[in-house]
């Protein structure tokens, strides 16, 4: 029986246990808060929890027959059209109980290709662009990342329905349309157009060979050309669709003909404006049909009180076709309409809400005094809001919603923070947010605490009550770090201290920009939040920085293919100094070009995909008649730069500069040997186990590298206050940061760090060999960017939080830091009083952000091996929650072996 | 027009691909399952007068009302609820 790696240790007295600060109980231990939601809302949480992931042709068909009757039409009008007939001719679908209504798809929990994107994907197994794509190198990643085996993902095909990159469901029926459509998009897609130009980069070469060696996970323009950032509800809410027609109409008469002193784009309002006139027609047949279809149940529904819900519902339908709501549950149908439209728009992960609570407040406020509705009444809307977002699916290509994103799609509510006046902005409905999040726990919304020192002590207390339900929400993150960004970064485009305080996190952490707009209610003006700015989900996204390390000491050719991938550098690597510098040379050529490819592969986004619903509503798209692809967001310098693997990655670094340069014990040639042999290891794909501690010795290793993988393991690890190895993280985020700014977006702005690992940490860890910090090959990274690598952070939180710290968190868009935490750790109101003390050490001393999992290991260890017993367990990954049973194997396996805290 | 199962019952709420809703019983149904005695039809391309079928490849047909030329394509199990063009058989 070969020994696995923790076995091995043991044996030289070195613990790879993943306790912390003591030890866990030995049973099972369950989480310490647990609330049941509104009977409604748990049925109707029944029926989501035995859905699958379902996915059919009728959106697409739609916009692809009227796209395509219009050959000559001025392209945004020839894509409001588009959108126009496929919104028109979505059926509704309304499942009793509901009192938010409308879905993306007919389903629950539906969703649907949009081969105008990239149709490649779907045609993969059925046509000749299967061998095109594995040459372009995207299907590599596909390769890499793993679905969760249950919940809702369709992992296999079974009676009539057909299974499509192991997640979505489609129906055998409806598949031969879908190819049908898909043929249609052949060299017209953006993928395709973006592809055909893109080749014209000079260095394209190398940008295929990154692709392909998994040192970038995937291409942004045609994957996921919108989101992490923050919806915009304002227009809808004030003005309503009548209301957002008549404007475009207005509009329209006061720009036809006249260029206005811009003679580039001034022209183009006109044509704006009738997409935004077209669109906005096209949702209105949306809400119609569903208003039928609401009156239809009412007319054969003979329960009494589900029938005067169905008539609610209808009248509700019926007046938001034409009007801006009147009261709170028409102003919360009315966001959730405006959601789903613009994801159905686009494919979009990351489209978060802003901040509802100060969204919603006007009609709250106003029909609480009225005695319209009771707060239990709100709090259930909102537990049912959690029910609409978590149906929420994103169809987009196997690597990137699995290896990613493991099939959330991050519609991140923001709560907190500041108000426009700078005062805290905890209102009454706040609370009933974070309450709601209690009682229907689901992974979404997902919430962000916009930490502020100014927020009050019970709301802050109730936030770390609410976490204690296991949610693995609300994270926090630092409001004033994050304004300090947003000041910085797009003071150039006129951002102030009001704007900043506005922001909200878009995706699961992403810095946004957003602005105020005022709310007139019945003579009574409220300034409520929102999205001002460009997607962010857009740039470099995610260079692998150990991957980037690899090809550095193997002077640019990847070990785990033999493909070369940067030109040779030739360097004997004699100093810590060459080396650290060579990396960063390499950095800067994958950057460099990814960012030039991105450039056309948006361009082409922008010219024949733009965005109009999701644009219209942004400030100040309206006003100045340009959609998102003249400019016409007030922020528009959203593309940066993804990281992944830092922490991997400056723990290589030190464990290098320790065992290599300063304490000179073995060789750089000698090193990079014994990383070539996994240090007399198996594959992680052999063992089935993407934790480091489960890896198992080949049995033919006579354990030459024993000595050397212990001093690697050994070597000095960020995450215990120790300035070795925090002095390398300091130097990377100082040149990191910094060096963003020299490569320059489509947008014509520069480019800023964004430091998340979502799930990239495993599909990358997957196409990694072993690491000079002793991880073996083809197992995860450390997640996130501030999180220390499993089991090697052992002087307690607070040193993990100084290590984190030691850099400016306001120079990126994000950091990102998770710590697990035991439940008896934390337990009672001592315990929750810990976890707020410990927050608010992080946010005192920088920290962007810092999420929890409070959750026992052993817990998911059972889990692992019995499933079937833990349909609804949720974890938090990387910013954001999902369920266990719905994450694929590696990043499961790196969850177990993070670090659990038995104590803070 | 012919109904085979609930999937073709306009009372039939899809859940997802293989189930949905009965909003007659409250009940959740297969897809595939056999209709009942309350089942009402769903309007779908395989019931319209402007539908042909493709006599080779019987999964296709075409919508003989597109503008389009040529005349662009449908298929017969496409629910047609919202298509103004639909005319039943």
């Amino acid at each position: 029986m070969p020994k696995k790696l923790k076995e091995v240790l043991a044996d030289a007295g070195v613990s790879m246990e993943n306790e912390a600060g003591g030890h866990a109980p030995k049973s099972l231990t369950d989480r310490e808060v647990k609330m049941a939601p509104h009977p409604r809302v748990e049925k109707l949480r029944d029926v989501f929890m035995q859905t699958l992931s379902s996915a059919n042709n009728e959106f697409p068909y739609w916009y692809t027959r009227e796209y395509f009757q219009h050959d000559n039409e001025i392209p945004v009008v020839r894509r409001a059209m588009a959108l126009k007939a496929a919104f028109s001719h979505s059926t509704p679908v309304i499942f009793p109980g509901e009192l938010l209504v409308m879905h993306k798809a007919p389903f629950f929990r539906g969703s649907f290709p949009m081969p105008w994107l990239s149709e490649g994907f779907y045609m993969a197994k059925e046509d000749e662009l299967y061998q095109d794509a594995l040459k372009r190198g995207a299907t590599s990643v596909d390769e890499h990342s793993k679905f969760g085996q249950g919940g809702g993902n369709v992992v296999k095909s079974f009676g009539k329905v057909v299974s499509i990159a192991g997640k979505f469901g489609m129906r055998q029926e409806e598949v031969p349309g879908l190819l049908e459509v898909a043929r249609m998009w052949v060299g017209k897609s953006v993928d395709d157009l973006g592809h055909k130009y893109e080749q014209m980069v000079p260095g394209y070469e190398t940008k295929e060979a990154i692709m392909r060696n998994v040192v970038c996970m995937f291409d942004s323009g045609f994957t996921l050309p919108q989101g992490r950032e923050v919806i915009n509800y304002f227009y809808p809410l004030s003005l309503g669709f009548d209301g957002i027609i008549n404007l475009a109409k207005e509009m329209k008469a006061k720009v036809a003909g006249r260029a206005d002193g811009d003679g580039l784009t001034g022209m183009n309002r006109l044509y704006n404006y009738e997409a935004v006139i077209l669109a906005t027609e096209g949702l209105q047949a949306w809400v119609r049909n569903y208003a039928k279809e609401a009156r239809r149940l009412e007319s054969i529904e003979k329960d009494a009180v589900q029938k005067a819900e169905y008539k609610g519902i209808a009248e509700r339908l019926e007046w938001l076709e034409h009007n801006s709501p009147r009261t709170f549950i028409e102003a919360f149908q009315m966001i959730e309409t405006m959601h789903l439209a613009v994801l159905n728009e686009d494919a979009i992960s990351g489209m978060s809400p802003g901040r509802i609570a100060q969204i919603l407040f006007p009609w709250f406020d106003q029909d609480i005094k009225a005695g319209r509705i009771t707060e239990d009444e709100v709090i259930e809307l909102l537990e049912l809001d959690r029910v609409v977002k978590t149906s929420i699916d994103c169809f987009a290509s196997m690597g990137v919603v699995g290896g990613v994103l493991s099939g959330n799609t991050f519609n991140t509510v923001s709560c907190g923070g500041l108000q426009k006046n700078g005062n805290h902005a905890c209102n009454r409905l706040e609370y009933l947010l974070l309450e709601a999040g209690m009682r229907n726990v689901m992974p979404q919304s997902t919430l962000a605490v916009l930490y502020d020192e100014k927020l009050p002590e019970d709301y802050l207390l109730l936030a770390t009550e609410c976490i204690k339900t296991g949610g693995g929400y609300p994270a926090f993150m630092n409001n004033q770090v994050g304004m300090e960004f947003l000041k910085h970064h797009y003071g150039p485009e006129g951002m102030d201290i009001e704007d900043a305080r506005a922001w909200a996190i878009g995706g699961c952490l992403e810095t946004s920009g957003c602005t105020w707009k005022p709310i007139t209610l019945n003579g009574t003006t409220y300034w409520i939040p929102g999205g001002a700015g460009q997607p962010t989900s857009v740039g470099v996204h995610f260079i692998s920085m150990p991957k980037v390390l690899e090809l550095t000491l193997w002077d640019g050719v990847d070990q785990r293919t033999g493909e070369r991938v940067f030109k040779a550098h030739g360097k004997k690597l004699a100093t810590f100094d060459e080396l650290w510098a060579q990396y960063k040379l390499y950095w800067q050529e994958a950057v460099h070009v990814l960012d030039l490819t991105n450039n056309i592969q948006h361009d082409v986004w922008r010219k024949n995909n733009m965005a109009v619903i999701n644009s219209y509503m942004k400030p100040d798209c309206l006003d100045k008649g340009h959609l998102i692809n003249e400019l016409g967001y007030r922020y528009n310098a959203t593309y940066n730069v993804e990281s992944a693997g830092t922490i991997t990655t400056i723990n290589s670094m030190a464990a290098l500069k320790k065992i290599v340069y300063d304490d000179k014990k073995v060789s750089l040639d000698e090193y990079r040997v014994a990383l070539k042999d996994n240090f007399g290891f198996k594959t992680a794909k052999e063992v089935n186990s993407f934790s480091l501690a489960d890896q198992e010795k080949r049995e033919d290793g006579p354990g030459k590298w024993d000595k050397l993988h212990f001093m690697a393991l050994q070597a000095p690890k960020y995450g215990n206050d120790d300035a070795y190895v925090d002095n390398i993280l300091l130097d990377w985020e100082n040149f990191f940061c910094k060096d963003c700014y020299n490569y320059e977006s489509l947008n014509a702005k520069p480019l800023y760090a964004c430091q998340i690992s979502v799930s990239t940490h495993g599909a990358m860890g997957s196409a990694t060999i072993a690491t000079a910090d002793g991880r073996l090959a083809g197992t995860t990274f450390a997640d996130a960017s501030m999180s220390a690598f499993p089991g090697t952070d052992r002087n307690g939180p607070y040193a993990l939080l100084n290590s984190a710290s030691i850099w400016d968190h306001s120079m990126s868009q994000n950091s990102q830091l998770n710590i697990k935490i035991h439940p008896t750790a934390i337990q009672g109101e001592e315990g929750a009083r810990k976890l707020l003390d410990l927050t608010r050490a992080y946010m005192r001393k920088g920290g962007f952000h810092v999420q929890y999992n409070i959750v026992d290991s052993k817990v998911l260890k059972d889990a692992q091996k019995n499933p079937q017993n833990y349909r609804d367990l949720m974890v938090r990954v990387a910013g954001f929650t999902q369920y266990w049973v719905e994450i694929g194997k590696p990043v499961q396996d790196e969850l177990i072996a993070r670090t659990e805290y038995e104590g803070v | 027009m012919e109904l085979m199962h609930h999937r073709d019952c306009r009372n039939f709420a899809a859940v997802d691909v293989a189930k949905g809703i009965c909003h007659r019983t409250k009940n959740m149904v297969p897809a595939d399952g056999d209709q009942c005695e309350e089942c009402v039809a769903t309007p779908k391309c395989k019931g319209c007068r402007n539908f042909t079928a493709d006599k080779v490849r019987v999964e296709l047909g075409v919508c003989e009302a597109s503008t389009a030329t040529p005349k662009f394509f449908a298929y017969p199990d496409m629910v047609a609820l919202t298509c103004e063009m639909f005319r039943e058989q």
